[in-house]
């Protein structure tokens, strides 16, 4: 029968070290990619934050795009020198300098705090109050991190040199390849049935004298809205359209209705 | 300063701007130059609005209370980042607690409230603030990383080229930014061109940047584009319709022949 081991050899402490640092390297690497790539692409979408600084210094009765720019610039500065310094942190570790990634990494985290304290000034300023809990959050998980990562420091016991129990490893082995081979069909099945839905149009049905209901399925986006209008003058070439009315979300069957519209029409004279 | 201290610091920051900034919102009403903030008084009417007190006063009372406590909570951050710097770590300890007691009885206020209110989101949005206080709190006291020797900066070799990289990525970033700023600021109020998806209706794919102005420019534009034209009714997609993050607003413009155009053809 397996023994149970102690607690503190089943996660190896330098795991979850590298895992912060890698984290927070790959955080501030993607944010200033975005900033570096600008507006949405092939293979990227990203944020346009260019026009969310605009609208935001707009709103405060700034027009001009250079006050923007500069805010802009001046967050890429922070975030471009936190990459630096938790990337350095990250190789430090990996090296094995433990002291010297713990300094970067407090460097790192410094920057980082800087960054979500100037950016909840913002949201003050600007009145986006879900922001500020989003920058506030980020706020704290920095700090949180960085005091995990340095009590690791402290408690570190070792890498996990015991091997894990065989029959455990077994079995969760044996129950994940069942759950994904599962789950792989599902997904595959579903793919083969309703993709076709991304862009098929649906057929309105009339609900009332000149009052057609169309019923979105989840994949539905603007192809679909596009061709099922295409589709309803093509199958009703004697009514007009006169207003099309959007279920409001409060009307709709929580989250088992997708988008649902009417479409209002009149005999054509 | 050592390492305890400047996080130490860097949290007593946060919280005092967070607090200033809270007050300095309720000082400024409405919308005004160089402000934009959120309006409360509106909030706090509409809420109370919604159990029957119509009446502003017990909107106004409300909120001269919460905006009471906001600036205690100030005073007392503003208190302690002054005694980080004047007085001891138990001092500062003292009035850091007390600020932070402070803001967790005003957050559970507004816990209450959102509960009579029926608000969940807001609701999600307090817990979550008093849950930080709480562990801003236990960080601040039980922070638990090397402190005594005062923390220097040393330049080293791989200091300076961390430096040097952090600055490059800088000048890349800022380049980007004004090069897209550039590219894209004429979308400020540049009318947006539509096309025909289906017969007599057109859609246009406003760009992020777009706003009110953009939509008056788009309409005028496609009148003067198109005098042979009536527009009969403007459809906004939904958000449904957009592809995720991608697209900022679709509008469809329904359209029909003029009437004298049908009749010359």
């Amino acid at each position: 029968m397996d023994t149970p081991h102690s607690s503190n050899s089943v996660i190896p402490h330098q795991l979850v070290r590298y895992a912060i640092l890698m984290f927070w390297s790959i955080f501030w690497l993607f944010n200033l990619l975005d900033k570096v790539i600008g507006g949405a692409h092939f293979l990227w979408v990203g944020r346009d934050r260019f026009a969310q600084f605009q609208k935001y210094f707009a709103s405060t009765g700034l027009d001009s795009p250079h006050i923007a720019n500069a805010a802009l610039a001046v967050a890429g500065a922070l975030e471009a020198f936190a990459f630096v310094f938790f990337a350095g942190a990250l190789i430090f570790e990996i090296q094995k300098s433990r002291e010297t990634a713990r300094r970067w990494c407090f460097i790192g985290t410094l920057l980082t705090l800087a960054t979500f304290t100037f950016f909840s000034l913002g949201d003050h300023w600007f009145g986006d109050r879900f922001e500020l809990l989003e920058h506030t959050l980020f706020w704290f998980i920095s700090l949180a991190s960085y005091l995990v990562f340095t009590h690791l420091n402290e408690t570190d016991q070792g890498e996990a040199g015991e091997a894990w129990p065989r029959r455990q490893v077994t079995t969760a082995a044996v129950v994940s390849t069942v759950l994904v081979i599962a789950t792989s069909t599902a997904i595959f099945q579903h793919n083969t049935t309703d993709f076709q839905l991304r862009s098929a149009p649906v057929t309105a049905e009339e609900v009332g004298e000149n009052i057609y209901k169309v019923a979105f399925p989840f994949l539905g986006g603007s192809t679909v809205f596009e061709r099922s209008l295409a589709q309803f003058k093509e199958n009703h070439p004697r009514k007009t359209i006169q207003h099309i009315y959007t279920v409001p979300k409060p009307l709709r069957l929580k989250k088992a209705d997708a988008l649902i519209f009417y479409i209002m029409t009149e005999d054509q004279p | 300063m050592n390492e305890k201290s400047i996080l130490r610091l860097f949290i007593l920051i946060f919280w005092t701007f967070f607090w200033g900034l809270s007050v300095t919102d309720k000082i400024i009403p409405d919308v005004q130059f160089l402000w934009v903030g959120k309006d409360f008084f509106a909030l706090f009417i509409k809420f109370f609005g919604s159990l029957g007190l119509k009446d502003p006063l017990f909107a106004t009372f409300a909120l001269a209370g919460v905006s009471g406590l906001e600036a205690l909570n100030f005073a007392l951050y503003l208190t302690a980042t002054l005694s980080f710097f004047k007085a001891s770590d138990t001092v500062t300890d003292k009035w850091f607690f007390r600020a932070i007691l402070s803001s967790m009885v005003l957050f559970s206020l507004f816990s209450i409230a959102d509960q009579v209110f029926g608000d969940r989101f807001q609701l999600l949005e307090h817990g979550l603030f008093w849950l930080i206080l709480l562990a801003s709190w236990i960080t601040f006291k039980n922070v638990s990383i090397p402190q005594g020797e005062p923390y220097t900066w040393q330049a080293t070799p791989a200091t300076k080229r961390a430096i040097l990289a952090g600055t490059a990525l800088t000048i890349i970033t800022a380049w980007s930014v004004w090069d897209f700023s550039d590219d894209t600021f004429a979308n400020v109020d540049r009318p947006v061109m539509g096309t025909e998806v289906v017969e007599g209706i057109y859609k246009f794919d406003f760009p992020f940047l777009a706003d009110k102005v953009v939509w008056e420019h788009t309409v005028n534009a496609f009148k003067a584009e198109h005098p042979d034209l009536s527009i009969d009714y403007i459809y906004t997609g939904p958000s449904e319709l957009n592809s995720k993050k991608k697209t900022h607003l679709l509008l469809y413009i329904f359209t029909q022949p003029r009437a004298s155009s049908l009749g010359a053809s």
